[in-house]
């Protein structure tokens, strides 16, 4: 089409060229309508769990965490809700997927079936209620059983910030958190003390697996994956030929 | 005198020589003349008459002229007229001369590729650098066009390779655009930055994907290219995805394997165009088994991800929704493609039977667990509402959810009722859902459209028209949620139970909710499905290929069309329909609907004998005799074919048939009174037959009937030894069944067979289940057009009215404010038929012949509705005593009692 001679001296010579131009320009004006994917590097993504029994602040934990408010007037959770955010572990860009469970005992088997891959948890109870506490064993239990062995779990003490109603001290919960080999913060979602801290220790500790070659993120329902941005050669991907192939142009 | 004869002499001589030549042999003075005489000259390269022409005169070269202000020199190096090139560069002219645009003639001859004008333009000291008034260089011209030898020659004197026109854009920003492969090495070769970016910050890479120049792509990214976004954050693989370039994508990813993510991320982004998207991971899949495996098992994680916060209540239903079931959909595409070595889908399995090529499905494993676990938790929800109505409401269940559903929510349905009453427990909860948000309904659409994505996925891996297995076991298990479901929200069938369509015996578990939704929401759904298998349905106008028009001859339309719809693809057909009358020009929707409406008048043409009017005159059914015609089996097929094909394109046909036969068209049975419309006299009998006690009659009939085969009379029994079956006051209704269907449909059982197999080549039987025998005839035919004033003219009072009563005037007042459907009803209503005969109102048929619109008088009382006998056309007429009550009974008779008889 670019190829018309012109003999027609008088004729508008551009038109050739900006006929390919405009061709070009459209295309692009659709593109520019179009929400593109924010260009930030995003090197690995961690599935979360928030687990605990009803009424310990799972949902609060994690909308001072996405939001940095209090949720006032929250509600039981409803089978299993969602949020996400982007942090800073280390220089590495982390996604998290947040799955938030309900506590209530008559969704049990719902939020169960959302355990499986989970890269690691915040395992919450409520300071001022001892019920809450003994519960522990099992959600541990489930969390260990149903999510993986090597998941990554922090105990968070919540309500930190009503003392004077304390019914579990933070002697015993760190004691019971170090024998089940757990990191421990108390936290408080109303005021937001330690709530950052207690994802980004974990985010922190599921990293740390992944360079000592403890987690492998290749592996199917480790509840990682690797983001746009690629760090496949931080550890040798173990896949397929074939994969290792395609990955090794970059 | 000499010299008046030498005058002369050179006088005859130039006009021997003008002569000989055919043109002057003098330049005008005028330059303007002069120039407009050389042009032509100059382009056909006739350089011994321009050199003659400019040797004696005083013609300045560079003379600019036109609207554009080129000089001849310009024109030659545009029309690559060397010779003349040469010869006005030696007169003088100047090789940069630039035109209104900045154009030089150097910028022409590389724009035409005039190779030898460039060659001495350059001799002559043609300045390689100058740019046009939008900054446009002779190398961006090269570069356009992939002139690449031309352009090796010109590069050496170019002082920058990257010289930018107005919008930034450089040489290899064109030629990547364009695909030049060779000029893209060239230009990269003399130094081209790789990674410039224009104006609006997009680079060469970008400028090859956003035209998905696969191969440019590749020898840039070979070269280090980078992969940047232009300003706007539009990446080079965005405009791969959006333009559905495969290929180049691939390559993106070869090269950058991060972006593979990025691209199974994409599927999320509601601004990606769907069909683009997947023609994209079409192609990558497609790259080997593992790319195959690779980007389905990504899939099914994205898929999970959605699935699970299509299940957070938080999240916004109706974009979640969309893009939970768009990854779905993109999935199965790629999955039933299979992977690229060709496998006769033997490797499929069922359950159990896992394969490779399943484990893909792995991740969504999680999904489908969770789906199962909500429904079991809200099976148990509900059976505890059932069973403990007064303990409930610790505030610990959902059962005070439910209950506030059912509050606020007046049409109660009959698993959950009573729990209306415990209003007590619901004040008490202390969950506080006060905003009485209906959490069950909620998550039911939310489970739905899991339960839409299960059926999609299982039914991928099952050979096509086979419902998976774990897919019933999944729906028996769930059965009672699932219609509770339903029963709360219809609309979550046509939304999202769209495996009822393609599995039968599942939509009879649903008829019945089903058939109760309005006609106008079934059509919808109806036509959804309908269009569904077809690629790229929004697509409207598609360019019509030639072979494919159907050319029909008017003179003998039945069997020319005949001829040409078997010998078309039934796939063809369904895309779109083209038909062209021998002879004539026309083409388009006005011929096509011609074309049905001749073709369904041809149809019942009683030449053919293939359909006999039946006793109303209006209608029509097969003819139980049509075997006269030796072809006539072939012919219902085709009938079938174009009563389906019209139905499939929404092209009303002129034909009304039977309700009898429009029942066979559904598969519904037929019932006794559907015999009237080929003999009412008998149809009378039967129905005496059932009103009154048999026992004592003495008829002696039993389960068999007489009939003329061949001209002798013979027993035909109506089921396995009926001849020694009495019909008895107790059997006496499987009688009148049995003899209605071998009036109605044993006798013509082989053509509606074959009648049934054309049409359902075009119609699916589950899909036109969706209606009854009326609204079928209102999608085959339309509804009719009703004239008042002949209804009018042709009615008649009995029983007290006359035309001046005011019930009467009320009335027909009312009737005139109906809308046609209405209308419609009306006449459905009083006969039994939506037709209005041949000839207007004045032709109506009763059971016995004539018998016009007849309307009589009932003593009115409160609360009376009117009602009709449909054998006389009668309409039973309270004398309501105002026009409102009048018109307000009359309606509510109407909507409610049009179908279905109460047997006068």
């Amino acid at each position: 089409m670019l190829q018309m001679f012109h003999a027609d001296c008088d004729g508008p010579i551009i038109s050739t060229y900006h006929a390919a131009m405009l061709n070009l320009l459209s295309v692009s004006s659709v593109m520019f309508e179009c929400i593109s994917f924010p260009h930030i590097r995003r090197d690995f993504l961690f599935k979360f769990l928030v687990i605990g029994s009803a009424g310990s602040g799972k949902s609060c934990l994690l909308h001072q965490f996405i939001e940095n408010k209090f949720k006032q007037d929250s509600n039981h959770t409803i089978g299993v809700e969602f949020g996400s955010r982007v942090v800073n572990v280390g220089g590495k860009t982390v996604k998290l997927q947040i799955w938030d469970t309900a506590g209530q005992e008559r969704f049990r088997s719902v939020t169960r079936s959302y355990y499986r891959g989970a890269a690691g948890a915040l395992l919450v109870y409520d300071i001022t209620s001892r019920e809450t506490y003994n519960a522990l064993t099992n959600w541990l239990t489930d969390a260990r059983t149903l999510a993986s062995p090597n998941i990554a779990i922090i105990l968070c003490g919540n309500k930190k910030d009503l003392d004077a109603d304390r019914e579990v001290t933070f002697l015993e919960a760190s004691r019971f958190a170090q024998e089940n080999e757990l990191m421990f913060l108390e936290t408080s979602a109303l005021t937001g003390e330690n709530v950052e801290e207690a994802f980004l220790k974990c985010a922190r500790t599921i990293l740390g697996k992944i360079e000592s070659g403890e987690l492998d993120p290749e592996r199917m329902g480790s509840g990682i994956q690797y983001g746009d941005a690629s760090l496949r050669q931080l550890r040798q991907p173990r896949g397929s030929a074939a994969q290792t192939k395609q990955q090794c142009n970059c | 005198m000499e010299r008046a004869m030498e005058h002369l002499n050179v006088q005859l001589n130039r006009l021997t020589r003008s002569l000989r030549r055919a043109r002057t042999v003098e330049l005008p003075e005028d330059s303007e003349t002069a120039v407009y005489t050389l042009m032509p000259m100059v382009m056909a390269d006739q350089h011994r008459s321009v050199s003659e022409l400019l040797l004696n005169s005083k013609f300045d070269v560079n003379y600019a002229f036109g609207r554009v202000k080129r000089s001849l020199l310009h024109i030659a190096a545009n029309c690559g007229s060397v010779e003349c090139l040469v010869l006005l560069l030696k007169r003088g002219a100047n090789p940069n001369y630039q035109d209104i645009s900045g154009c030089t003639p150097l910028h022409l001859a590389a724009r035409n590729g005039q190779k030898k004008c460039m060659g001495r333009l350059l001799e002559f000291n043609a300045d390689v650098n100058i740019c046009n008034n939008e900054g446009l260089t002779a190398i961006h011209w090269l570069a356009v066009n992939g002139r690449t030898e031309l352009l090796h020659d010109l590069v050496q004197h170019v002082s920058n390779v990257d010289v930018e026109d107005a919008m930034g854009q450089t040489a290899l920003h064109v030629a990547c655009q364009n695909g030049h492969k060779t000029t893209v090495l060239c230009l990269l070769d003399s130094g081209a930055d790789i990674n410039r970016p224009n104006v609006s910050g997009a680079t060469p890479l970008y400028f090859a994907c956003s035209h998905g120049q696969r191969d440019t792509a590749q020898i840039l990214l070979l070269r280090g290219a980078k992969y940047l976004p232009d300003k706007n954050g539009v990446t080079p693989l965005d405009l791969c995805v959006q333009g559905g370039y495969g290929e180049t994508c691939e390559i993106l990813i070869q090269h950058h394997s991060r972006l593979f993510q990025t691209l199974i991320q994409m599927t999320q982004n509601e601004d990606m165009k769907e069909n683009m998207l997947r023609q994209v991971l079409e192609y990558v899949s497609q790259q080997g088994d593992s790319n195959y495996q690779r980007i389905l098992t990504s899939l099914a994680e994205v898929a999970t991800t959605n699935g699970h916060k299509l299940l957070s209540l938080s999240s916004n239903f109706e974009v979640q929704t969309k893009s939970f079931l768009r990854i779905i959909r993109i999935f199965c595409h790629v999955f039933c493609l299979g992977p690229s070595s060709p496998n006769n889908g033997n490797d499929m399995g069922y359950n159990g039977n896992k394969t490779p090529r399943n484990q893909v499905f792995k991740p969504l494993e999680l999904l489908w667990h969770s789906l199962d676990e909500w429904l079991v938790l809200i099976s148990t929800e509900l059976d505890k509402e059932c069973k403990d109505i007064n303990v409930s409401s610790s505030g610990n269940d959902i059962t005070s959810l439910l209950l506030k559903k059912q509050e606020a929510d007046n049409s109660v349905l009959s698993e959950t009722p009573p729990l209306l009453l415990d209003a007590e427990g619901v004040m008490k909860t202390p969950e506080g859902y006060t905003d009485g948000q209906d959490v069950v309904s909620m998550i039911a659409n939310r489970l739905s459209a899991v339960i839409q994505a299960f059926y999609m996925c299982c039914s991928c891996q099952m050979p096509h028209g086979m419902t998976s297995p774990r897919f019933i076991e999944f729906l028996c298990k769930h059965d009672e949620v699932l219609k509770c479901f339903v029963t709360r929200n219809p609309k979550i069938i046509f939304n999202h139970f769209h495996f009822l369509v393609e599995c039968p015996e599942l939509m009879s578990r649903f008829m019945h909710i089903i058939k109760g939704q309005p006609f106008k929401d079934r059509c919808e759904w109806f036509y959804e499905h309908l269009l569904a298998g077809q690629p790229d349905s929004d697509m409207v106008h598609r360019p019509v290929n030639e072979n494919d028009i159907l050319l029909v001859h008017r003179d003998a339309l039945f069997r020319s069309s005949c001829e040409v719809v078997s010998k078309s693809s039934n796939e063809k057909l369904k895309q779109g329909i083209a038909v062209r009358f021998h002879g004539e020009e026309g083409m388009g929707q006005g011929v096509v609907r011609e074309w049905f409406d001749i073709l369904s008048n041809e149809i019942i043409n009683p030449d053919y004998a293939l359909f006999t009017q039946s006793a109303d005159g209006t209608t029509f059914q097969p003819n139980s005799n049509s075997s006269v015609n030796p072809d006539h089996l072939n012919y219902f097929r085709f009938a079938g074919q174009i009563l389906g094909l019209a139905l499939y394109h929404r092209q009303l046909v002129n034909i009304y048939f039977t309700r009898s036969f429009y029942k066979h068209i559904l598969g519904i049975p037929v019932s006794y009174q559907d015999v009237s419309s080929i003999d009412p006299e008998y149809a009378k009998n039967l129905q005496w037959i059932l009103d009154n006690d048999i026992s004592d009659l003495g008829l002696e009939l039993s389960f068999s009937v007489e009939t003329d085969v061949f001209g002798t009379m013979e027993e035909v029994p109506l089921k396995p030894g009926g001849t020694a079956i009495q019909v008895t006051q107790h059997n006496k209704e499987e009688y009148v069944q049995l003899v209605t269907e071998l009036k109605m449909t044993r006798a013509i059982q082989p053509q509606i067979n074959a009648f049934l197999q054309g049409f359902h080549t075009f119609i699916l039987p589950s899909l036109i289940q969706l209606f009854d025998e009326y609204e079928l005839e209102l999608l085959l035919s339309g509804m009719p057009e009703i004239d008042v004033m002949d209804w009018k003219r042709n009615t008649e009072y009995t029983s007290g009215y006359d035309m001046q009563e005011p019930v009467i005037q009320w009335f027909w007042e009312v009737v005139e404010n109906l809308t046609q459907e209405e209308r419609v009803l009306l006449l459905q209503f009083v006969t039994g038929s939506s037709r209005v005969p041949h000839g207007g109102f004045a032709f109506l048929m009763g059971g016995s012949g004539l018998q016009k619109f007849t309307i009589a008088a009932v003593p009115y009382t409160s609360n009376i509705l009117p009602t009709s006998s449909t054998c006389i056309n009668m309409l039973k007429l309270p004398e309501y005593p105002c026009k409102d009550v009048l018109r307000d009974r009359l309606l509510v008779a109407l909507h409610c009692g049009s179908y279905g008889y109460t047997m006068a």
